[in-house]
């Protein structure tokens, strides 16, 4: 495809609908809680008995305003809530109150980091309010409706279509979701939809200024997933323009067993949303007082995070990328290095170690069967010389395997290091009786075998000896 | 005053939109009536409003907002007695065939 990929480029724009860590729903007071019972969290608002008027909820509005800031926004002083009519089971009103002509911000920018190492710069078109409609539930007797979402908080976040190709689109993605996450704006739980994409691609030859037709991919719940998706309509779209058939547009989603998109549906007419102002809820005014005190409650965002990692703690850009990939990733390794005492230390354990053994358990930070106490604890273990830095991996491994903390696993293996000079004496003086020949050698001058004395030690005391001591007493009983 | 008139597909797109089943004679009926609405906005996107200040239906300093509590608002089981039918504790319905 690389000759195609050169004569053609996809221009692709993303829509993200994120649902707000508020307690209560946009409009009115029932709970915003995922998994509780079916239809527990409902009321007249928000199942659109007559009559019933929606309030505002004052902290969506300020988490909504967080967004605009991370994202660089132009914020608007007054906007207007719309209704967006239509019917579907899960809507019970009729219609979603969205933002339409006047969303409560525009023109934002993110800017992401590249594989290649270079930046770039993607245009926000606009953030707008809006409800979650409920969920309709598909059993084979029919459909069952839940409207325990109906009325939670999002904000719509839609890009220009600036990215052109899949990494791209994924950096976008990732960059965004930790903003939002460190922002506590959203939790970001992509399995809940909490955070959900839908991406707007199409192709064009290289050159053109015309975008082609637009194929939109819809609920697509990781960012893999999306950089796949994107990858493979991108070729599927080039097949079709290089056969010389017409590309139609349609709604499609990834099928993630077979690798391939397909269509969910093919747009007959344009949608006729009616949209109008809704006449039951006041223009939302954002005065500057109200953002200046936003502004000064605004959580670290994470590329002040990342700075403040290299800076306190020294440690490399690439290290800090990756402890800030997550805010719970982030904050867990701040609760090591503040036990431990040693940041360095405790971001390679973070980094290296744990990650990795997350990784090949397929589990996620969160569920980490070893906390950042104990974790801190190992380290302050080995920086004091109770147990050498090869024992701890063991030592780890046993915690990882069993959630217990260090000092019980050291205990009960008996796996203390050995600092005691009498004690590595011992073992010195048995190797060197066991090897007259080595010895004969080392004293002819072949120093380089002192690394052999020195593994046949902590062969001797099964690896417990502390490394540097047994270093130096080979030494001195030798010369 | 001329008498706007709404044509016959332009009646049955409202009425697919709002869900409506008319009958030829309501079709008319509305062809008409709906036209008589339209010719009422006319007249009042005659009406010179370039001087009076935007007119808001609620008063400026009334405080729209509602803070983040969880409420008990009502009574869920007199809500859920309006379902037609339920299927534990879900509204039931027969299965949705996406159509336009």
């Amino acid at each position: 495809m690389t000759d195609l990929n050169n004569k053609y480029e996809a221009v692709i724009g993303l829509e993200v609908h994120a649902q707000l860590l508020t307690k209560s729903k946009m409009f009115c007071s029932c709970a915003n809680q995922f998994g509780a019972a079916i239809n527990a969290n409902i009321c007249p608002v928000c199942t659109g008995q007559p009559g019933a008027l929606p309030a505002v909820n004052r902290q969506a509005i300020e988490l909504g305003v967080r967004a605009a800031m991370a994202l660089n926004c132009q914020i608007r002083n007054e906007s207007i809530f719309a209704r967006k009519n239509y019917f579907y089971p899960d809507l019970p009103k009729g219609y979603q109150i969205s933002q339409y002509e006047k969303p409560f911000c525009e023109k934002g920018s993110l800017t992401v980091r590249l594989k290649s190492g270079e930046q770039k710069q993607f245009g926000i078109t606009r953030i707008h309010f809006e409800e979650d409609a409920g969920k309709n539930v598909h059993a084979s007797h029919g459909t069952v409706v839940n409207l325990n979402r109906a009325g939670v908080p999002l904000i719509e976040i839609v890009s220009e279509p600036d990215m052109r190709t899949s990494h791209e689109a994924g950096q976008y993605l990732r960059a965004l979701h930790s903003i939002l996450q460190f922002g506590d704006i959203c939790d970001g739980n992509m399995e809940q939809g909490n955070f959900r994409c839908d991406a707007n691609i199409s192709v064009r030859k290289r050159g053109d200024s015309k975008f082609g037709t637009k194929v939109e991919l819809k609920n697509i719940n990781s960012f893999r997933f999306v950089e796949k998706a994107i990858e493979y309509e991108i070729e599927r779209q080039i097949d079709l323009v290089e056969k010389g058939e017409p590309i139609r547009q349609q709604t499609r989603t990834w099928n993630s067993s077979k690798n391939i998109t397909e269509l969910m549906r093919e747009k007959e007419s344009a949608h006729d949303y009616r949209y109008f102002p809704d006449p039951d809820l006041a223009p939302l005014v954002i005065s500057e007082a109200w953002i200046k005190s936003i502004r000064s409650q605004m959580p670290e965002m994470p590329s002040q995070v990342l700075a403040r990692f290299q800076k306190d703690y020294a440690l490399s850009e690439y290290d800090a990328g990756v402890l800030t990939a997550t805010k719970e990733l982030a904050s867990f390794y701040e609760q090591t290095a503040a036990q431990s005492k040693n940041p360095k230390a405790s971001a390679n354990w973070v980094a290296n170690e744990l990650l990795g053994r997350l990784n090949a358990a397929g589990k996620e930070i969160a569920n980490s069967p070893v906390k950042a106490q104990q974790l801190g604890d190992l380290v302050t273990r080995i920086d004091q010389g109770e147990i050498s830095g090869k024992i701890a991996k063991t030592v780890f491994e046993e915690m990882f395997l069993t959630g217990r903390n260090p000092a019980e696993i050291i205990k009960e293996k008996g796996l203390v290091q050995i600092s005691d000079t009498g004690a590595i004496e011992v073992a010195i003086d048995k190797v060197i009786a066991a090897n007259p020949s080595q010895v004969a050698d080392y004293k002819a001058g072949k120093v380089k075998l002192l690394g052999f004395f020195v593994g046949q030690v902590m062969k001797e005391t099964q690896g417990q000896a502390n490394p540097g001591m047994v270093n130096e007493l080979v030494k001195k009983k030798l010369d | 005053m001329v008498l706007l008139m709404l044509s016959k597909e332009e009646v049955l797109k409202i009425a697919q939109l709002a869900r409506l089943e008319l009958s030829p004679e309501e079709v008319v009926f509305f062809q008409n009536r709906l036209g008589r609405v339209l010719d009422y906005m006319k007249e009042l996107n005659g009406v010179k409003l370039e001087a009076a200040a935007t007119v808001r239906h609620v008063p400026e300093d009334a405080e729209p907002f509602r803070e983040d509590v969880v409420e008990e608002a009502f009574d869920r089981e007199a809500i859920m007695r309006n379902a037609p039918a339920l299927d534990e504790g879900g509204f039931s319905l027969p299965a949705i065939l996406e159509s336009e």
